[in-house]
């Protein structure tokens, strides 16, 4: 048994956990710095203010609408560096229960690069009330500013950014969580404010309901998941990583407690990662949420359940050279996902929803890959690059899935994107944009030489090259090589014909901004840091698919797994 | 120069590109490395151009300052220029050293990271689709050809293509597939295996396509763009197919590892690498245009005259010339050739001579202005075939000095013939333009009807041009010197060792190479006699319509490149030469270092060119030597003179050379040929021979019923295939829709239906 330790406060600590303690200098700054010369205390997410008996009126600096948005584009800047700086750190345990080393950083750099992205690109995006305009560049400095007070109060602003920054906070600690009592406090700590995110246009009937709905089916998984890890903890009498995995080598057959825990955590996860059957609410969440948000949770929240799901099913439960409890159900349930990811984006009409069940059916072939880790003919040389190749994806999704959801933002900020026409002659509206939109689509099919290609054929290559020497290579013909060959391969061969599925519909976007009419042919509207996520989104999701950024990028996350597989 | 005052100083657009290559060399780059840049620049601008022309169509800045795409072009091209002059000036630097001239760098490797590298690979290769640089002196001067005529072809098109207005707002889809075009015959020319080497060639092969279309609207244009496009396309799947065996044969397409040892220790089946070289020599007879593949040239004319010079001249052609002469190696028995190849070389000079003579005949008929340099490029490239095909041989027979003195001269002549060429077609392009742009000026009011009978390209509405177009009459002059070969000047070094080394093969060696060797001698005669023609036809005399009368010769950007090409084809031949030009081409496979590349001193090396090109040392080269220039200096154009020369009209004067030229063409007398017109030979070259109509009427009787079989094949299985998977999928999507019911009690409905599922096959698979 192990206690859930305790952090010792000294400079140690404060070096392993900089971007954590970045990110709560900033949580701090944003609930103060906000109410700085007020006589009354606003109490974060509430109406309720306390009298401080100091004070009247709010400094024009602290009354800035804009400042929020600084603060936490700051903070997540800060954070985003510190973490990247820290992957080459050796590997420190802070505290007993957390881990930080490169694998933890690796991702935490991811979630850190997405909140970044989502913070500065909802610079005037979350207006106060639905009903406010966006200022105009033909606007006199004096209606700019009317507006934009209007748009923006910036108590509500330090709500949303508050959340964005907690949601930062339990992403990032929950990396390092090497005890899963640790990481499903932080997991909640994340779901629980993108529940709030995804709810934050409360005005809207459809953002209420999302919001409602994606509660309550999320808890429910919680509650699901938290269940099955008391059944561990009842199996074995720890909730620690590495004591758990002792106990299931030690494990002779099976025990049922450890199957339905295991079982009942894979649902959990399966929520966060969406996948099939338990996706239903993300396309609803992703519709009605704002489109910066939707895009955090098809990114970063789903990155966050491989994380866990890599920890839980890699660490804990792959036996040596023998085939994992859960290998065919997740083989099983990967196709069931994909394919129904792609059949239900075929007929969506709106783009939201339709990148949900893009992302439903990504979700998908990366479970794919995680079941080939666990079948026991990979060796860990091959185990590593499978895993690299689903981190590198998860990674590269942040550029062109979020990008994607920005682009959908844009449109947002005339009211419009929950409908595919709003796209119609997007390219002749703004063809920068446009063109964006149509790298993210192509990277989001996998067309060469985008990031997106890239991270498929890795997992492709790894799928395919760890199954495919299985089959008989005896000459007489191509069908007793298909009949012995191990049935995982067939895995490769479902994410390919996804994957042709999938074109019709993302091509589909391409299609209708470039070739067809658009209902007015105003040019959008001005969004300066909408436009710069955008671009950098777009620029990266080139620079990550061929040439040295992409080596780069490739050699971190496969240091990173590679340590994390050798632990 | 002659330009407007006004557009030149757009070149200030074009400084930031120049100023690459310097800037890298301040930063301590090597040249070799800079070579990404003659690709990647061009390779980066293109979609700038296309792009960006798309969306600023017609706006001002667009249009007159960056001229619709044509500074970036320009900027582009000079930024490849720059580095491939830097790589030349490297490589001549260190001359001394020949063993160094071939140099290999990597400088992309795509997919090839070390994961994918550790354990297991896609190819057998140390690299996936890795991509790098092979540097030799053929190397060196192809590019330099290339990169040095597509930048004076772009400057030309800023004049020639800007001020039609028939091409407004469309420039951009010019230049755009001008830059393309030209990537893909730099990165041809630079890629170290064949597989690039395929990928780029098949970049020049679309982007041919696309620009003798260019005019699509017009029928002929479309017709002759598919024409080019699928007659290539015949070369180009026998060249993959060459491939293909020679992979199975290497194990590989990279050339390091091919020219290594590409007997491969002797142990190589002779025949099936003969029938690899065969179907790589196939390929390159479509791109190059040589017999029976040649149809699509002429009628490549209908695209915009800056593209038949950037075709011709530049790029196109001379990548099947480029990879025949990447075939020595295989063929050179001195070092780990393949021996008993003799048939390939007699095949290529075979290839080469016939279509030298045909080509030469047809020309003889021509009245169109450029299909007159069409035949003529067919004709010129021909004898670098029988050149290279001589080479082939003799290095197959390790007569290795006349190898690398035929394959020097080959190559020299696809120099010279490159410079003469490109500015030919560019001083066709500036009459063709001014007499166009007259004939508009002339007519400007008339109504419609009257502009289409009048033929801007037809040389008998020229005539007397010399007076009125003094600077392109003396450029066209000295291009036609150097194709004819007349002693001295341009084409005349390289001609005459091709003629001579082919007849030395025949006279001592093979009986065979007689067929090729007597070809060319004729086609040295006739070349004389088409040119002279074309020359007299449309500068000498009095002027044929009255649209002569208003030409003049004003528009911008036209002259420069003209200038400077016709003092590199006047003087560039002989310089070239006395610098060792064929001696330093042939240095690529001349492994023994036994080529003396320099004469003491200046006199000494002049003497030394002269008594070998006048009075070589056997008798019989010596007879075949004064046979050619006889034929192709004296016979030829006076007898073009007789029929096509005269005075200008009185008081018309033009530069003192050329004036002298056109008042001497009118004493030979004058003779009518009109009644030989209606002969039949004459028919049947103005029919082309009838190759044409032949190839139409096979393809009628097989392909084409083919076609419609796989049309309907396509039509109702493949895609009656994929509607149904499209109907199913839409149906199956509906159906899957239906379960996310938007109620929050069936989403745990089914979350609970997934979590007993995943329970049962956990607890169900393992006990």
């Amino acid at each position: 048994m192990t206690s859930l330790g305790q952090l010792p406060l000294d400079s140690d600590t404060a070096s392993s956990l900089l971007p954590e303690t970045m990110m709560l200098a900033g949580l701090i700054a944003i609930v103060l710095i906000p109410n700085l010369g007020d006589a009354k205390f606003r109490i974060p997410l509430t109406s309720v203010r306390v009298p401080v008996l100091l004070g009247g009126s709010r400094f024009d600096l602290t009354n800035d609408p804009r400042m929020p948005n600084r603060i936490s584009n700051i903070t997540f800047l800060l954070a985003f560096l510190s973490s990247l700086v820290l992957i080459s750190e050796s590997p420190r345990e802070v505290g007993g229960v957390l881990m930080a080393d490169g694998f933890s950083r690796v991702f935490s750099t991811m979630f850190l690069a997405a909140l970044l992205l989502v913070s500065v690109a909802t610079t005037y995006r979350i207006p106060a009330k639905t009903n406010a305009q966006i200022p105009d560049d033909s606007d006199s400095e004096a209606a700019i500013d009317r507006k934009i007070s209007v748009l923006i109060d910036n108590r509500r602003q330090v709500d949303f950014y508050i959340l964005l920054i907690m949601v930062g906070l339990g992403m990032s600690m929950m990396t390092m969580a090497t005890n899963l009592f640790m990481m499903i406090v932080c997991i909640e700590l994340a779901s629980l404010s993108t529940y709030v995110l995804v709810a934050f246009h409360k005005e809207s009937p459809a953002g209420g309901e999302a919001g409602a709905k994606y509660f309550i089916v999320g808890s429910v998984a919680s509650a699901i998941g938290i269940y099955g890890m008391s059944l561990l903890y009842l199996w074995s009498g720890s909730l620690d990583l590495d004591v758990l995995k002792e106990s299931w080598q030690a494990m002779d057959g099976v025990d049922p407690f450890a199957a339905f825990g295991i079982g009942m955590m894979l649902v959990a996860f399966g929520f966060k990662v969406s996948a099939a059957p338990f996706h239903l609410a993300a396309p609803d969440a992703y519709s009605g949420a704002a489109s910066p948000i939707s895009g955090l949770l098809a990114t970063a929240s789903k990155a966050m359940g491989f994380v866990a799901l890599f920890r839980v099913l890699v660490i804990i439960t792959v036996p040596e050279g023998a085939e994992a409890l859960w290998m065919v159900a997740l083989g099983i349930f990967s196709v069931v996902t994909m394919t129904w990811g792609n059949l239900a984006a075929l007929t969506s009409e709106n783009p939201k929803r339709m990148l949900a069940y893009s992302s439903v059916a990504h979700a998908g072939y990366m479970l794919a890959a995680i079941a080939v880790v666990g079948s026991g003919i990979s060796s860990t040389e091959e185990s590593v690059v499978i895993l690299t190749a689903v981190t590198f994806h998860l990674a590269v999704l942040v550029l062109f899935k979020l990008g994607a959801f920005l682009v959908i933002s844009h449109l947002e900020t005339e009211g419009k994107g929950h409908s595919i026409e709003h796209l119609h002659g997007l390219g002749n509206r703004d063809p920068m944009i446009a063109g964006s939109m149509f790298l993210f689509v192509l990277s989001l099919a996998g067309v060469p030489p985008l990031s997106g290609f890239l991270s498929k054929l890795l997992m492709i290559n790894g799928i395919v090259s760890t199954s495919a020497s299985t089959g008989s290579s005896d000459t007489s013909g191509i069908a007793t090589w298909a009949e012995s060959v191990d049935p995982l391969f067939w895995l490769a061969t479902a994410i390919v014909l996804n994957s042709a599925l999938s074109l019709f519909y993302y091509l589909r976007i391409g299609l209708v901004m470039f070739f067809e009419e658009p209902a007015s042919s105003k040019p959008l509207k001005a969004a300066p840091s909408l436009r710069m996520a955008i671009f950098a989104c777009a620029i990266l999701t080139l620079l990550c698919g061929v040439g040295p950024v992409s080596e780069w990028l490739l050699d971190l996350v496969n240091g990173a797994i590679d340590s994390f597989m050798h632990q | 120069m002659g330009d407007n005052k006004s557009e030149s100083g757009l070149l200030v657009y074009i400084i930031p590109f120049l100023a690459v290559v310097p800037f890298l060399y301040a930063m301590g780059w090597e040249s070799h490395d800079a070579s990404i840049l003659i690709v990647a620049v061009p390779f980066m601008t293109f979609p700038v151009i296309l792009i960006v022309g798309q969306v600023y169509n017609g706006e001002e800045f667009w249009k007159s300052k960056m001229k619709e795409g044509g500074i970036l072009a320009l900027g582009a091209l000079g930024a490849s220029l720059s580095a491939a002059l830097w790589l030349v000036y490297d490589y001549v630097d260190s001359l001394p050293n020949f063993d160094e001239q071939q140099s290999v760098t990597q400088w992309l490797e795509w997919v090839s990271f070390d994961l994918l590298q550790s354990d297991y690979t896609l190819t057998s290769g140390s690299k996936i689709l890795g991509m790098g640089v092979w540097i030799d002196s053929i190397t060196l001067m192809i590019l330099f050809v290339a990169t040095f005529l597509c930048f004076l072809i772009c400057w030309f098109s800023l004049g020639y293509m800007n001020t039609d207005p028939i091409n407004e707002d469309r420039n951009h889809r010019f230049y755009g597939e001008f830059v393309l075009f030209a990537l893909g015959m730099f990165g041809m020319v630079l890629a170290d295996n064949f597989l690039w080497l395929f990928i780029f060639w098949e970049v020049m092969g679309l982007c041919s396509y696309l620009l003798i279309g260019f005019y699509y609207w017009k029928d002929s244009a479309a017709y002759a763009s598919k024409k080019a496009f699928l007659t290539t396309r015949v070369g180009d799947v026998f060249l993959m197919i060459g491939l293909f065996i020679l992979y199975d044969i290497y194990g590989s397409l990279e050339f390091s590892v091919i020219f290594h040892d590409p007997s491969l220790n002797g142990s190589v089946n002779s025949d099936k690498l003969f029938w690899a070289l065969l179907m790589m020599f196939i390929g390159a007879v479509g791109k190059s245009a040589q017999f029976p593949l040649h149809v699509w040239l002429p009628d490549a004319m209908e695209g915009p005259t800056p593209v038949s010079a950037l075709i011709h001249a530049a790029t196109m052609v001379n990548a099947g010339l480029y990879l025949v002469a990447r075939m020595v190696p295989f063929v050179d028995v001195g070092h780990h050739g393949v021996a008993g190849l003799e048939d390939l070389g007699l095949i290529v000079a075979y290839v080469g001579g016939i279509t030298a003579f045909m080509a030469a005949a047809i020309a003889f008929v021509q009245n169109d202005i450029k299909k007159v340099l069409a035949y003529s490029t067919m004709s010129q490239l021909a004898y670098i075939f029988t050149g290279l095909g001589s080479a082939l041989w003799f290095y197959n027979n390790d007569e290795h000095h006349a190898a690398a003195v035929v394959f020097g001269s080959s190559m020299f002549h696809l120099f010279n013939h490159a410079m003469a060429k490109g500015m030919l077609f560019m001083a066709s392009g500036s009459v063709i333009h001014e007499v166009h742009h007259a004939h508009d000026h002339l007519h400007h009011g008339h109504g419609d009807g009257h502009g289409h009978d009048f033929d801007p390209q037809d040389m008998r509405n020229m005539g007397g041009l010399a007076s009125k177009m003094p600077v392109t009459a003396t450029a066209m002059m000295f291009g036609s010197m150097s194709i004819i070969g007349i002693p001295l000047i341009g084409g005349f070094w390289s001609k005459e060792g091709i003629i001579a080394e082919t007849w030395l093969a025949a006279l001592e060696h093979e009986p065979l190479m007689y067929g090729p060797a007597i070809l060319v001698l004729l086609t040295a005669g006739m070349t004389g006699f088409y040119m002279s023609r074309m020359w007299f036809m449309t500068f000498a005399g009095v002027p044929k319509s009255e649209v002569v009368e208003h030409v003049h010769e004003e528009t911008p950007w036209i002259k420069m490149p003209l200038v400077v090409l016709t003092v590199i084809t006047a003087f560039g031949g002989f310089a070239f030469a006395l610098l060792g030009a064929t001696d330093y081409l042939s240095s690529a496979y001349d492994y023994s270092g036994h080529l003396k590349l320099h004469k003491s001193t200046l006199l000494d090396s002049i003497l030394y060119k002269l008594e070998y090109a006048f009075l070589p040392e056997k008798i019989n080269l010596r007879i075949v030597g004064w046979v050619t220039i006889f034929l192709s200096f004296i016979v030829g154009p006076i007898l073009a003179a007789r029929i096509h020369g005269g005075k200008l009209s009185d008081g018309e004067s033009s530069t003192p050379f050329v004036s002298w030229l056109v008042s001497t063409s009118s004493k030979f007398g004058k003779q009518d040929v009109s009644s030989l017109s209606e002969s039949e030979l004459s028919v049947a070259l103005q029919n082309r021979l009838y190759f044409d109509d032949l190839y139409e009427g096979v393809l009628a009787r097989t392909v084409i019923p083919f076609s419609q079989f796989t049309a309907w094949f396509d039509r109702n299985v493949i895609d009656g295939l994929v509607k149904q998977i499209e109907r199913r999928s839409v149906s199956g999507s509906v159906q899957v829709r239906r379960l996310t019911t938007g109620s929050a009690r069936d989403y745990i409905l089914m979350a609970t239906v997934g979590m007993l599922s995943i329970i049962a096959l956990l607890w169900g698979m393992n006990t």
